[in-house]
């Protein structure tokens, strides 16, 4: 079964805040693009405006923690904590060179970042236990939100902890899956597909919602949720489009990993608005 | 625009990366099959490994003698050592269990996790009921939502079988241990074959070379009850990332001194002294672990005036404090450890050592197939009292 969740309306202004961060989390991650390591492009664009949603709730200081499951998109979430006020220093002219945190796939030594992830499947493990230990500790309003990728779902990690996290009633644990469709050597319906998932969802004991993973304001009104009474954990399903923003590669799987010259970066950054 | 993943681009008349190689030649190598394993050379002697000596060169034990229970002492007079008849306490794990009881009344940190392997009865659950969480046959989840916990400021001490937390879990105790300096502890029993007849499914004669090379992870291998027991307090004390390897059932007689103070090496005995040169030379026992401990305390029984060094820490920082400590003593050592050679502790204190001799008793390469009880299924690897005795003996005909 899949529910429709009542939120409270969002405010058009916070809204309008998060959209002129997600443009500027988008020209960052071009930016990154067009460095001599180039960066996974496709999923950090398709991340960007649930994490933007995502940090927003965190700020709100409740205990609430992000923890970006496909560690890939680490340059859409290096922007996500600049735009966001979280990261100080711009990680675009940084990214990836010696001396400094912002590899590849993110590390706890990224102000804002507490887990390692990239070896997909252990960011959803690790806010299932933030969420865990928020409810033992009498917080159960504090959410560990993790985001994961949809060809992600491929690990058993992620369908171990969700048993888990149904069994232990983790109505404070949020999953959102960026389904952007990709993954590395192609797209998830040809390479493992997952078909049903919401109903997967839903089986193994989940709230589960469909959303569209770029409507600021349904995401602003789904994450700001108070779940302090949920019994369930939230699956949230949220259908982006790998690349978004940049129309040169919207919906290309060949956007996963990209290496641009900086004459193509600036052009591809006057077309997102 | 380069539209690519992150595989380094090739020509054809370039060389190869790596993987790209590897894929170039993979059907050649699948038809080929692959290379045998095991071929390198070794630093130490396991055991278990040595080729036989010739009936003639065989003699008898350095001291004492030993019953002839194995086919390789067929050649010694053996009578059987003095019972050890010292009482025993709570084994490993359940000293475990009632040690983090214990301390989970004063600190509401601590939380105890379980993947459905902590039994009925377990007295945390009994006694802090809101805060034991058998999170079911989860082991990978368990060690990651344990960082998780720790991460939300709680003293996460998880425990299944050793196989299913250093192996399945391998990654994540290398990220939540090692790279997260967790405060996170792993308490692994069925370490070794003390799981015995239930097969090679359940043994774990691995764990140490794993977590060995993970840097940062305290690992202990306490012998008794109070060894055990102080390890748990010092883990929730400390708030490191502890590994803590255990056996099945067995209890063994807690070793002196009983307090929290456990000292780098424990020394039963030692005959020698570097300064004075006296005794240097003299071999001395190194025992890891439960029953590491119990072959060298029946070694000692056996051949009366071996020196023996016990050591509960077990990772790079303790092994190379501890590793000056044994070169301050002797110059020859003979380590008996319940896990394979490679990566185990006597290749550790070879490489730490390397004016010293180091011989290895431990577990051979081969793979129990047969039921047997703990004791049996080690003395089909070769680790047992006679092979304990042998490395002595090989030590004497050295210096003879």
């Amino acid at each position: 079964m899949t529910i429709t969740l009542e939120a409270p309306p969002h405010d058009d202004e916070i809204v309008a805040t998060l959209t002129e961060r997600a443009v500027q989390a988008r020209r960052l991650v071009v930016d990154m693009a067009a460095s001599p390591r180039g960066c996974h492009l496709g999923g950090s664009l398709s991340v960007l405006d649930i994490l933007i949603a995502a940090l927003h709730r965190a700020a709100a200081d409740d205990g609430t923690e992000v923890v970006l499951s496909k560690g890939h998109a680490a340059a859409g979430l290096y922007a996500a904590l600049h735009v966001s006020g979280i990261l100080p220093e711009n990680p675009a002219p940084l990214y990836g060179l010696a001396g400094h945190p912002y590899t590849g796939h993110p590390g706890p030594k990224v102000p804002g970042v507490r887990f390692p992830t990239g070896s997909l499947g252990h960011g959803v493990p690790y806010a299932a236990g933030w969420a865990l230990s928020q409810k033992l500790r009498g917080r159960p309003g504090a959410l560990g939100i993790a985001v994961a990728g949809d060809g992600e779902l491929q690990e058993g990690l992620v369908w171990e902890t969700c048993q888990v996290a149904a069994a232990q009633e983790l109505g404070n644990f949020v999953l959102v899956v960026d389904r952007n469709g990709g993954q590395n050597d192609g797209m998830v319906a040809d390479i493992s597909p997952l078909p049903g998932l919401a109903a997967r969802f839903t089986a193994f004991g989940f709230d589960t919602t469909e959303i569209d993973g770029h409507d600021l304001a349904a995401l602003t009104d789904l994450l700001t949720e108070d779940r302090s009474t949920a019994r369930k954990p939230l699956a949230v399903i949220a259908d982006t489009v790998k690349g978004k923003g940049v129309r040169a590669v919207e919906g290309k799987p060949g956007s996963h990993y990209v290496t641009i010259d900086e004459a193509r970066a600036a052009k591809w950054k006057r077309g997102i608005r | 625009m380069t539209t690519t993943d992150d595989r380094a681009v090739t020509t054809p008349d370039t060389t190869l990366s790596g993987r790209d190689a590897y894929r170039d030649e993979l059907p050649k190598d699948v038809a080929g099959g692959r290379p045998e394993a095991g071929t390198g050379t070794h630093p130490v002697a396991p055991a278990g490994e040595r080729p036989e000596a010739p009936a003639g060169e065989r003699r008898a034990p350095v001291a004492g003698t030993v019953p002839a229970t194995d086919e390789r002492r067929t050649a010694t007079t053996a009578t059987a050592p003095l019972p050890d008849e010292r009482p025993v306490t709570l084994s490993g794990r359940d000293a475990y269990r009632d040690e983090l009881t214990r301390l989970a009344a004063s600190d509401d940190t601590i939380v105890c996790l379980e993947a459905d392997l902590g039994g009925k009865g377990h007295p945390f659950q009994a006694a802090h009921p809101e805060r034991f969480l058998n999170l079911g046959i989860a082991e990978g989840a368990m060690v990651d939502m344990a960082a998780g916990l720790a991460a939300g400021g709680h003293k996460p001490f998880v425990s299944t079988f050793a196989p299913f937390a250093a192996l399945r879990a391998a990654e994540s105790l290398k990220l939540t241990l090692g790279y997260l300096a967790a405060g996170v502890t792993v308490v692994a029993p069925y370490a070794g074959v003390s799981g015995a007849w239930f097969g090679t499914t359940h043994h774990c004669l691995e764990d140490l070379a794993i977590l060995r090379s993970v840097p940062g992870v305290t690992i202990a291998a306490p012998y008794g009850d109070a060894e055990m027991r102080a390890v748990v307090r010092e883990a929730a004390r400390s708030g490191r990332p502890h590994y803590i390897r255990t056996g099945r059932n067995a209890t063994y007689e807690s070793l002196a001194p009983l307090g929290d103070e456990l000292p780098l090496v424990n020394w039963e005995f030692r005959a020698g002294d570097r300064e004075g040169r006296e005794g240097w030379d003299a071999v001395c026992l190194v025992s890891v672990g439960e029953e590491g401990t119990r072959l060298a305390l029946a070694a000692r029984r056996a051949a009366p005036g071996t020196a023996h060094a016990h050591l509960v820490y077990l990772d790079h920082e303790h092994l190379t404090g501890a590793a000056a400590e044994l070169a301050r003593h002797h110059s020859r050592f003979v380590v008996v450890e319940e896990h394979r050679g490679q990566g185990g502790v006597a290749e550790a204190l070879a490489l730490l050592l390397p004016a010293c001799e180091v011989r290895s008793v431990s577990a051979d390469r081969s793979w129990p197939s047969q039921g047997g009880d703990h004791e049996e299924v080690m003395a089909a690897l070769g680790l047992d009292l006679p092979a304990v005795l042998d490395a002595l003996d090989a030590f004497a005909r050295t210096t003879s």
